[in-house]
């Protein structure tokens, strides 16, 4: 291993994408765009009012009392407008269905004063969007019934009359974004590059120097590493900070960056995204390898991308996943970095965390493996 | 120009031949694109490779330099049987596609594979491009350059670590012929001063710029030595003739080697 070889190769790297400012562009550009759209949807569709029934399939004599309590507590909400009229939950889910309401708080038939449970019930055809109701209801909710009921903390229980609830918000979101963006885009980016070298002869002419397999593999994986470092970091500055500017003249104030509460040390969200894209770089070597065109790159797309969309926990988790695909979820390494990321930003987690650590070493288990096999597809034969 | 000399080579393997081949064979499915060559080339001289398209000189080269395995036989290097990645720091190699980066410059081109083969002599860089005559285009972008100035690049970053060996694969090709002067000139220093050179060409009209030449075809040396002895042995005083009278095929009439693919490199 020389240093010197690798370092020639880390600038090289670093020089042909400083005279490629378009890819340079969407490394930066697209995921904050992304984000920043993701954020101004979502909270657009949070500020609207939300229309609330309560109900009870309850009975205990003490449900009675307790809907009357919520319904008092909902109705200090600025943004929920509670629908007195109705009362029974058949009726409630209906309304649901005919979107006459947003939301329907059940007190649920085993709810006793001891273990106080509430139902939160939205339609579930659209998830995401039904969620931004949920947490000022939520807040109102625990004040409510933690006055009433002695100190008892209601267990509230998320449920939907399609699906499955998810309650994804910006927040939530944020972690998930940042370790699939750079994932994407280390791994196409690698794997165009280095099938370039492939047919554009180089690979041939580098072969014939001193240069060593793994020599290129590390000069590969600095060179990207160093551009996945300064998107992480651009991806992060917007999620975590907030820039408020004042409205001047006819311009409206707005904010630049979403402001996420991040619970945990960015540095280890860093770790865990950088360890995911030493993984991508390698993929990216690897798969050159079945390549012929850059076409053929992107055909990997809905092989690679768009099955770590749908199966890492992106969208749904894990453990809602029909048992078929929960094995195939949990070979992906975007299923462990968004598991890291999320205890980290959402749970605050650090390095003594069990399961922040087994994130880290699946994550490093799965790039050591594409790195060898990286090395071993940079064969010596070529042409 | 001075020319510095290769790099110096141990004592135990001066005395082998640069190049050496035994019973070579490289076969593609059912094409023995190298067809079980015999070499012994010693070192200090120029070696022309001429043979049609497809007659294995490319091949061949890279079985020399170790970046194809060998289906069967035996290359060796200056005495050191290839593939052997330390080996490749004495060894230059121009491919018949430019191997230079489209996007990057003429520098960063040079510098790049000057690094890689330990060269970090800035004078000795700007040398090679002189010779080359980019020396005045150092920021130019490699997709810039015509296809006779990226050759002459690709040239000069086969030649920037000084090698003992150099395999110049149809290195002439699209090169205007007062630069193809200058690169005999410089071919025969280097020569001068014990470097190797071994140079393929599918075009007869350089031939005799070489100390010796190897006939190929179809995987095969057809025949071996200098020019001047090769038309004596044909019988012949044109070296066109001189190879269809080794592949076995008539003097008359007359074609170039490889006259049908010539256009079509
Ligand atoms: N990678 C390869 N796969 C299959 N066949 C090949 C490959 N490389 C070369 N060949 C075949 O080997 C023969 C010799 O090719 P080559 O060495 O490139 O000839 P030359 O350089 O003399 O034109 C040709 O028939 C060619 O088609
Ligand atoms: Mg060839």
């Amino acid at each position: 291993m020389s240093a010197l070889r690798v370092t020639a190769v880390v600038r090289r790297i670093i020089a042909q994408f400083r005279r490629d400012p378009r890819s340079l562009a969407l490394l930066f550009a697209a995921p904050v765009a992304v984000i920043a759209l993701l954020g101004a949807v979502l909270s657009g569709s949070g500020a609207s009012t939300a229309r609330v029934a309560i109900v009870s399939e309850s009975s205990q004599p003490a449900s009675a009392a307790v809907v009357s309590r919520l319904t008092a507590a909902l109705q200090g909400q600025p943004t929920v407008m509670v629908n007195t009229d109705v009362h029974d939950a058949a009726t409630a889910r209906q309304m649901l269905k005919d979107k006459q309401l947003d939301l329907v708080v059940n007190i649920p038939a085993d709810f006793t004063v001891q273990s106080p449970k509430l139902q939160l019930v939205t339609l579930g055809l659209n998830p995401t969007g039904e969620a931004s109701v949920i947490p000022n209801v939520q807040q109102a909710l625990f004040k409510a019934v933690a006055g009433n009921l002695g100190g008892a903390l209601p267990s509230i229980e998320r449920s939907t009359v399609y699906g499955s609830p998810d309650a994804t918000t910006v927040d939530t979101l944020a972690p998930v974004v940042v370790g699939f963006f750079v994932y994407f885009f280390v791994f196409i980016l690698t794997g165009i590059s280095f099938l370039r070298e492939r047919i554009g002869g180089t690979l041939e002419r580098l072969l014939a120097t001193p240069v060593s397999r793994a020599e290129i593999v590390l000069g590969y994986s600095l060179g990207f590493g160093f551009f996945a470092t300064l998107q992480v970091a651009t991806v992060l500055a917007f999620v975590l900070g907030r820039l408020d500017i004042p409205s001047l003249g006819p311009v409206p104030a707005f904010a630049i960056g979403l402001g996420v509460h991040t619970a945990g040390n960015p540095l280890i969200s860093y770790l865990l995204v950088l360890i995911l894209g030493l993984g991508a770089v390698s993929l990216g070597i690897f798969l050159s390898t079945f390549a012929r065109t850059e076409l053929q790159i992107l055909q990997f797309i809905p092989i690679v991308i768009v099955p770590q969309a749908l199966l890492s926990g992106f969208f749904w988790p894990i453990d809602q996943l029909p048992s078929l695909l929960q094995p195939v979820a949990r070979v992906l390494p975007v299923t462990y970095a968004i598991d890291g990321l999320r205890q980290v930003m959402i749970a605050g987690a650090d390095l003594t965390s069990g399961q922040v650590l087994f994130d880290l070493a699946v994550l490093t288990g799965i790039a050591a493996v594409f790195i060898v096999l990286a090395a071993a597809t940079i064969r010596r034969e070529v042409a | 120009m001075t020319v510095a000399s290769p790099s110096p080579t141990t004592s135990a393997t001066t005395a082998a031949p640069a190049v050496e081949a035994v019973a070579l064979r490289k076969a593609y499915g059912p094409i023995n694109a190298v067809d079980g060559i015999d070499l012994s080339l010693p070192a200090g001289r120029i070696y022309g490779m001429l043979g049609p398209n497809g007659s294995g000189k490319t091949t061949l080269i890279r079985l020399l330099t170790g970046l194809v395995s060998a289906t069967s036989g035996e290359a060796r290097v200056m005495g050191v049987e290839m593939p052997s990645r330390t080996n490749l720091a004495r060894i230059g190699y121009m491919t018949q596609a430019d191997g230079i980066y489209p996007e990057l410059s003429v520098w960063e081109n040079l510098s790049f594979f000057a690094a890689l083969y330990g060269q970090r002599d800035r004078a000795e860089m700007i040398r090679a491009l002189e010779l080359v005559e980019l020396d005045g285009r150092l920021g130019t972008p490699a997709h810039q350059l015509s296809g006779g100035m990226r050759r002459r690049l690709s040239m000069a970053c086969a030649l920037a670590h000084h090698p003992a060996v150099l395999f110049l694969d149809e290195p002439t090709v699209g090169v205007d012929p007062a630069v193809r002067v200058q690169f005999w000139d410089h071919f025969h220093r280097l020569a001068a001063a014990g470097a190797t050179l071994l140079v393929s060409s599918h075009v007869m009209d350089e031939a005799d710029r070489c100390d010796e030449l190897l006939f190929m075809r179809e995987g095969h040396v057809l025949a071996q030595g200098t020019p001047a002895d090769l038309r004596a042995r044909a019988g012949t005083d044109n070296l066109e003739s001189a190879f269809l009278h080794f592949a076995g095929l008539s003097a008359s009439p007359p074609a170039t080697a490889g006259s049908s693919q010539e256009a079509a490199r």
